[in-house]
Parts: C-alpha cells; sequence; structure tokens
C-alpha cells in the first residue's frame, strides 16, 4: 500500500449556491453536501486541506475518493449511477390511455375535456385493443398503465376492455402492471370497485380544497362536484382500502390565499398524500390565463406556504406526503430514481411514457397531446398500431432525442440540476418556437425554484431539524420503496 | 467452547458422535464408519459413580489422545451452532474476539467435515466462523455444497470480511452456481468512508475490497447481513455509515449493531472498544431510525435490554451462543429475561454488567392495584 493512498481526490460535482455563505454540492448519484465558501474552495483546488471530518464525510457521499486504487468504490459509484439512471432504459413504463375526452365538468383550466354527449371523443373497440397489444411490446419488467381523460370512467366499458386485453395478455409474461384510473370518481358504483379490486386498480382524482374552493374550480350544472368527488373517495376506501385512491391539486388564482385550508381539507380527508400542483398552460387552460393565471413567484410563495402546513400537521403525527416535493428530493438525494417522467435528462417523453390518445394517434407526453388540442400536432408519433420501430423513428422521437438534451441548450448545459432535468422540445413548441428561451419558461423557473426550495430545507434539516431531514429521506425514496 | 471433563485420558483423537450411554459408559461412533464404534465403546470407558461426563447422547464431541477431556463441537439442543473453519485472519480488527494466529490450520475444515457427517439432527441455523473463512475459498466452497446437500433445510450463515469476494478467481471459486437464498453472509462494514474502516480492521485498503465483495455478493443473488460493532470510533461515526448502508447497500437482507465480546484484541484496547450500552443509547436510536427509514432491518446484538431505550428492544436479539451465555443475580424474576441477549459468561470486565435496571414482574402487578 503506497503512503498516501487515503489522500483525496474530487469527483465531478455540480454546484450551486444557496446562501452568501453556503453552497450545495449535488452529485448525480443522488447525493448532495453542503460546503462553506472557504471549504467548496478548498474542495476545488486542494481537498486535503479540508478538515478529516469534511474529508470522510465527502467521501462517504463520493464526492471524494482516496488517490489510491479503489476498484471497489467505483465500482459502487458506476451502479449507483446506473441505478439512477434506469428509468427510460429498458423501453416505456408508463403508458397513458385516454379512452374518451367526455366529461360531466366544465372546468376553466381544463385543457381538453368535452361534453357527455360530445361525439367522436372516444377510442373505438379496435383501438383500445391495439393500444394494448402496442403496451405490451415495451420491453419494461414493471408496467403502468393509467387511464385519463376526460373522464375514463364515462367509458367504464373500454377501460375493462383494456384491463382485460392486458391482464391477459400472450405478451404479458408475468410481468406486474399497475392499474391507475385518473378520475373524478363522480361515476364510480360499488360495481365498478368490485372489478377494480380484482386487479388491485389505484385510483387518482383531485381535490382543489375545501368544497367551496373546488366547486368553483371544478363546476358541474349541479353545483355539488365536490360533495361527488368525497362520496366517490369514501365508497373506493371503504370497498377498495384506504391506500386505493390518492388525490392531486391544481393551484387557481383563488387558491393562492388559502395554502393552509387546502392543506387541511387532504387532513380532514384522510388522504396521506397531496400534490400541489401548478395550472397547466397548455390547450385550453392557455385561453384563460389571464382570469386563472398568477406569476412562478406567486405559486412558489404558495407552494412553501403549504408545505410549511404538510410539515405542521407531520410534527403532530399525521403523516401526510406533498408529491411535489418528493419528486424533487428524489432526484437530489436518493439513490434510485422514481421514474418521475417530467424531470428527467435527457427528456423522456416517448421513451419513458407512451399515451394513446382517443384520437387514434400516440404521443410522447400528456403535454403533446394537449399541445394537438391547441392545433399544433407535429408531435404524433403515429398511429396506435403503428409499429414501436416506427414510432420511434418518427419525426416526433426524432425532434425529442436531438433537442431533449442539455448540450442542445447553452442555459441547461451550465445548469446545476442538468442529470435531474432537460429541456422540452414539448415546451418550446407551446411556447411559440424560439421566442422564449429555456431559462425564461414557466417549468424552468418553476423547477429550478423547487429545487433552490428543497436545498434550502435539507441545509436548514440537516444542520438543526434532524426529524425534519428523516421526514424529507422518507420522501425521497421512491414510493412504495422503503418505510 | 464446551468442554466436558473425563475420567479417563483418551486413547484417540479425532472426532466422534456419543451414540449411546449407560452407567456411565459413553458409546462413540467415528466418522469414518461403524467399524470404529465396537472399538471405541471398549476403549473409552468411563467407571461408574461419575457422570456420563456431562455428554449428550447425539453430541458431536472432539477427543486428543491423552487428555480427559472432550469438547463438544455440536449439541442439538443449543440454540446457536457453529463450525469453526480456521484461525487465520487478513485483518486485525481493533476488537478482535479471536486473534488469529497464521499457522496452517487446514485441519479445522476436515473436523467441520467430520462434524456434519456425524450430526443425526440437523439445525435450524449453522454458522460458519473463524479466523477469515474465505482465506480457504476451495474447502470453503466444499463445506458449504457438502451442508447444502446433507442438511438441506438448514440455514447457512458465513462470518467473513468479504475482502478475498473481491477477487474475481476466489468469487468464481466461491459463489459460481451458489444456489441463491441458502447462505446468509454475514460481513462487518464499520464506516462509510476507508479511513475510518481501515482503522478499526487495522488493514489498508480493506474498505475496498469488503465494498467489491458486497458487490460480487449481490450480483450472485445471496444474501447478506451488515454488521458494525460498537467501539469507540464507529460511534462517533454511526450516524455516517448507516447513511451509508442505506444509500449505498439498499440490497443487504438485515443490519446487525452489536455490543463489542470483552476477550481478545478487545481486552487491550479496552478504553476504545468496551463501552456500556446506555453511554451510546442516542447514536444507537438515531441510526436504528435512518435504517428504517431506508426500509432496512435492524437487529441489535449482545446488548442486556434493560440497558436499551424502550423503543429499541424489539430490535434485540437473543445473539450470545449458548456456551458462553450467562445472566446476572439481579436478572433472577427480570421479566425481559426470556428474551434478553444476557452476557457472556466470561466477561469480567463488569462493564456490562453493572446498572442493571431488572423488570421484575412483582413490580409491574403491584402497579396495578
Amino acid at each position: 500500500m503506497q503512503s498516501g493512498y487515503y489522500s483525496p481526490r474530487a469527483r465531478a460535482v455540480e454546484v450551486r449556491r444557496i446562501d452568501e455563505t453556503t453552497s450545495a454540492c449535488l452529485s448525480p448519484i443522488g447525493e448532495v453536501a453542503f460546503l462553506s465558501n472557504e471549504d467548496l474552495k478548498r474542495f476545488r483546488a486542494e481537498p486535503a486541506a479540508l478538515s478529516p471530518e469534511t474529508v470522510r464525510d465527502l467521501k462517504s457521499r463520493h464526492m471524494l475518493k482516496s488517490a489510491g486504487d479503489t476498484p471497489g468504490a467505483d465500482r459502487l459509484f458506476a451502479s449507483r449511477l446506473a441505478a439512477k439512471r434506469s428509468t427510460a432504459s429498458a423501453g416505456p413504463e408508463l403508458h397513458i390511455i385516454v379512452p374518451t375526452l367526455q366529461c360531466a365538468h366544465s372546468c376553466q383550466y381544463c385543457q381538453v375535456s368535452r361534453a357527455l354527449d360530445a361525439k367522436g371523443y372516444s377510442l373505438t373497440h379496435a383501438q383500445v385493443l391495439a393500444a394494448c397489444d402496442q403496451i405490451m411490446r415495451s420491453g419494461a419488467k414493471v408496467l403502468t398503465v393509467e387511464f385519463q381523460g376526460g373522464d375514463p370512467l364515462n367509458r367504464f366499458d373500454l377501460v375493462e376492455l383494456a384491463i382485460e386485453a392486458l391482464a391477459h395478455h400472450p405478451e404479458r409474461k408475468g410481468r406486474p402492471i399497475r392499474f391507475v384510473v385518473a378520475s373524478t370518481l363522480h361515476q364510480l358504483t360499488e360495481d365498478m370497485c368490485r372489478y377494480f379490486a380484482q386487479y388491485d386498480v389505484k385510483l387518482s382524482t383531485s381535490v382543489d380544497g375545501p368544497n367551496w374552493l373546488h366547486n368553483r374550480n371544478r363546476p358541474v350544472p349541479t353545483r355539488d362536484s365536490y360533495e361527488r368527488t368525497v362520496s366517490g373517495i369514501k365508497l373506493a376506501k371503504a370497498l377498495l382500502g384506504a391506500e386505493s385512491v390518492s388525490a392531486l391539486m391544481t393551484t387557481t388564482r383563488l387558491s393562492l390565499q388559502h395554502p393552509e385550508a387546502i392543506v387541511d381539507e387532504y387532513v380532514a380527508l384522510g388522504l396521506n398524500e397531496i400534490f400541489l400542483r401548478p395550472l397547466s398552460h397548455y390547450g385550453f387552460a392557455k385561453r384563460n390565463l389571464q382570469m386563472l393565471g398568477y406569476t412562478t413567484e406567486q405559486f412558489v410563495e404558495f407552494y412553501r406556504s403549504a408545505l410549511k402546513r404538510v410539515f405542521w400537521w407531520n410534527e403532530r403525527g399525521i403523516p401526510v406526503r406533498e408529491v411535489y416535493a418528493s419528486i424533487i428530493l428524489n432526484k437530489l438525494v436518493s439513490s434510485f430514481d422514481a421514474g418521475y417522467v417530467d424531470l428527467q435528462s435527457p427528456n423522456a417523453s416517448g421513451k419513458a411514457v407512451l399515451v394513446y390518445n382517443y384520437d387514434g394517434y400516440i404521443y410522447p407526453s400528456d403535454e403533446a397531446r394537449m399541445l394537438a388540442e391547441s392545433g399544433d400536432k407535429s408531435f404524433r408519433m403515429g398511429r396506435i398500431d403503428a409499429p414501436m420501430e416506427e414510432l420511434m423513428a418518427s419525426p416526433a422521437a426524432e425532434r425529442i432525442r436531438k433537442s431533449g438534451g442539455v448540450e442542445s441548450d447553452a442555459d441547461c448545459s451550465a445548469c446545476s440540476f442538468k442529470h435531474y432535468c432537460a429541456p422540452s422540445p414539448v415546451d418550446a413548441a407551446a411556447g411559440g418556437a424560439g421566442v422564449v428561451a429555456t431559462r425564461d419558461t414557466e417549468h424552468c423557473r418553476r423547477t429550478t425554484a423547487l429545487f433552490d426550495q428543497m436545498l434550502h430545507l435539507l441545509a436548514m434539516a440537516r444542520a438543526s431539524n434532524p426529524s425534519l431531514n428523516s421526514l424529507l429521506q422518507r420522501w425521497a425514496a421512491p414510493a412504495g420503496a422503503g418505510a | 467452547m464446551r468442554e466436558v471433563r473425563l475420567s479417563h485420558v483418551s486413547p484417540v483423537s479425532g472426532i466422534f458422535r456419543v451414540q449411546a450411554s449407560s452407567r456411565g459408559v459413553a458409546t462413540l461412533i467415528a466418522a469414518s464408519g461403524l467399524d470404529s464404534e465396537i472399538r471405541l465403546a471398549e476403549l473409552l470407558a468411563v467407571p461408574g459413580g461419575v457422570e456420563p461426563a456431562g455428554l449428550e447422547i447425539g453430541d458431536v464431541v472432539k477427543l486428543n489422545a491423552g487428555q480427559s477431556r472432550a469438547v463438544v463441537r455440536y449439541r442439538a439442543s443449543d440454540r446457536h451452532q457453529t463450525l469453526f473453519v480456521t484461525n487465520q485472519c487478513n485483518s486485525r480488527c481493533l476488537m478482535c474476539s479471536q486473534p488469529p494466529t497464521p499457522q496452517e490450520d487446514g485441519w479445522l475444515f476436515n473436523e467441520a467435515t467430520d462434524i456434519v457427517n456425524l450430526v443425526m439432527h440437523p439445525p435450524v441455523v449453522v454458522g460458519i466462523s473463524g479466523g477469515e473463512p474465505t482465506l480457504h475459498p476451495a474447502r470453503l466452497r466444499a463445506l458449504l455444497d457438502l451442508l447444502h446437500s446433507a442438511w438441506p433445510d438448514t440455514k447457512v450463515e458465513v462470518l467473513t470480511n468479504g475482502r478475498r469476494l473481491a477477487e474475481e478467481a476466489v468469487t468464481a471459486t466461491l459463489l459460481q452456481g451458489l444456489a441463491p437464498g441458502r447462505t446468509n453472509w454475514l460481513v462487518p462494514l464499520y464506516a462509510g468512508n476507508d479511513e475510518l474502516h481501515d482503522f478499526v480492521v487495522q488493514s489498508p485498503g480493506a474498505f475496498d475490497e469488503t465494498l467489491a465483495g458486497l458487490l460480487n455478493l449481490q450480483e450472485f443473488g445471496q444474501a447478506v447481513q451488515l454488521r458494525t460493532v460498537m467501539v469507540r470510533p464507529v460511534i462517533t461515526e454511526l450516524a455516517q455509515w448507516a447513511s451509508f448502508v442505506g444509500r449505498n447497500l439498499p440490497f443487504v437482507q438485515a443490519v446487525a449493531l452489536m455490543a463489542t465480546e470483552p476477550v481478545g484484541f478487545a481486552l487491550a484496547n479496552k478504553e476504545m472498544t468496551v463501552i456500556d450500552v446506555p453511554e451510546y443509547g442516542n447514536e444507537l436510536k438515531a441510526a436504528v431510525d435512518e435504517l428504517l427509514g431506508y426500509g432496512l432491518r435492524p437487529v441489535l446484538m449482545n446488548m442486556p435490554l434493560c440497558k436499551l431505550p424502550e423503543t429499541l428492544r424489539p430490535l434485540a436479539a437473543v445473539s450470545i451462543s449458548d456456551w458462553k451465555n450467562d445472566y446476572a443475580a439481579e436478572c433472577h424474576g427480570c421479566e425481559l429475561r426470556p428474551g434478553c441477549a444476557g452476557f457472556f459468561v466470561w466477561d469480567n470486565t463488569k462493564i456490562y454488567r453493572t446498572g442493571l435496571r431488572p423488570v421484575l414482574k412483582v413490580e409491574r402487578e403491584g402497579s396495578h392495584v
């Protein structure tokens, strides 16, 4: 063993300044360390000048390594890098089927939905079966099949057809399939629940807040959207179990003033997850942006207050998990990628996810099908029954490959978060080609702000709040893993 | 190890099974077969009046010619069964309970083989221990194969520092074709960085080799229990260790945190290595929470229950082998005793045996009145 074996050498990290005195070092394997300005200088120029404790801490995070041969540590590092990048490597895991656009609601911010009596907004039986064949061609070992709309329960017959075709498909080869139905749950019946129980189908619904807020955001002619969604939640919990239903909220301008009331509503409904989501800027929502919209700063302000309330409940023994924070923390401090398709580098549209739209075409992402509703159909990858190779070789897929990597954008290449996030060609098209620089898009400003927010929280929690730190660590684990 | 005094010196050396015992005469059978039985029964007559030497039928014993003692190498009624296969080691841990010797001791593997062939009632679990068993990869593999075929329902545990499993040739010999799920590898890792781990095991480069060994075990689908021992330097960086394990080695089946056995090198480095449990209660609790947060299963070993915070007690194991296990006088009547590890019988440091707080049934019942 030569002398100097343990002498520290730096591995590549990204650096993000979080305040005047502290910077975060980010390793692509899912490690974060916080360094003072002086230590950051030492880390870059002469790691041996760091204190022995800091050296050992950074070694344990793979940011420093010993100068001697360390094949074991190097292999561990490589395997963690591979684990972190495993999403989209084996073929699409997430498959979104949009059986129909029909919906009883007329939400102001909704992108796409059509009235219940609208004709021509649903898949045919043949198209549903073709979508199932296509899904089974994916090489992914675990499949998630999500039904969106419209409200898919308006065409329960199509949902049932797809589940039966997939569950008993000859190409399934024992692979687990996780089924999710995204619905208002207004149409949910006991019979449907009994059917869902057979295939362990999970339900995902929307709750925007207390009834007055929810009903303002989500109008139905009978003005009882909240009440009916809540009865749907209760029915599902009773027949399918408490873990069978989750909810997410959409932030409107009206929501901004009520972060606590919104979080409290989730606690009152006994939901252990809340997903605080901003308005989508796509499709119909864009036209109403004047009336419903707000700035990224306003959203982040709202988000911070709501998240604070979520922590407040956790301190009191109510285990509510905020999904957006979990997604960001998963990127920063987890060894495994949770596979959230909207934050991948390079962009995973069309690779980790495929959308089988009611119009008979396959799109690379939910946003792409919404963009199509506003007239830009350039992201169609092909017809639902087209061969997989043809879809992957389509101009749409090619465009995402070409401009969905960080190297295609100067701002993205220079960004500290480039291992977690990449340019979205669909976003760029929605913004009007070439008009908005990536860093000025709503997506970039919001995502960067949330990454910064989580880094601040982590720094604070590590320094002075161990119970918050362990909460953040648990949130970072991919859902379903860990305790 | 458990020793039994004999009234006469033994005329033979070797490994034998006690076949029968009556009126102070034990009938023994050798591994080589029935022929030896008669001869040994004649030779080993223990006169009446003496206990049948404290032997039990089915015991597998070791005799040394010219010595009047039998070492019990296997007793069916024991809770823990161990096959000791070598006293050689490539590490020199600060707290080693079994200080290594450099001499060639391949006969220990032969003895282990004899023991396995003689045992009539295979145990639920058997441990292979040393020294460092992987210093002899071919012999170890032969023993594993024998165990898996002779004792098909027995869980086999190998206590190893994993360093040699970093080598491709060793991995090929030991792991190629070894059925997954049958062997549990118990591998100590003392820190989340090479400097501290290598200091604890007094071997430069050991951390890196153990990491590679662990990755090879994972690659071959082998089950791993990670271990650490509560010596002072380990306790200081226990939080970092726990988070390193959670983030880097999520494939391990369990993680054992053990109080030091106060014997061997541990006594020579007592200040640094033998520390009473309450002294590190907070660090222990934080590490356990961290491991649980990563979905790992912590197991606490060699720690008397009354010295552990109540929330950690369900994680404690009755971990001390029968032949080296006892309880203190205060433990009499303690209702935690059946699930308590107790003490090492030869522990004369008194460090673990002071400050006991037995939970007496009487007190509990009284409090309800």
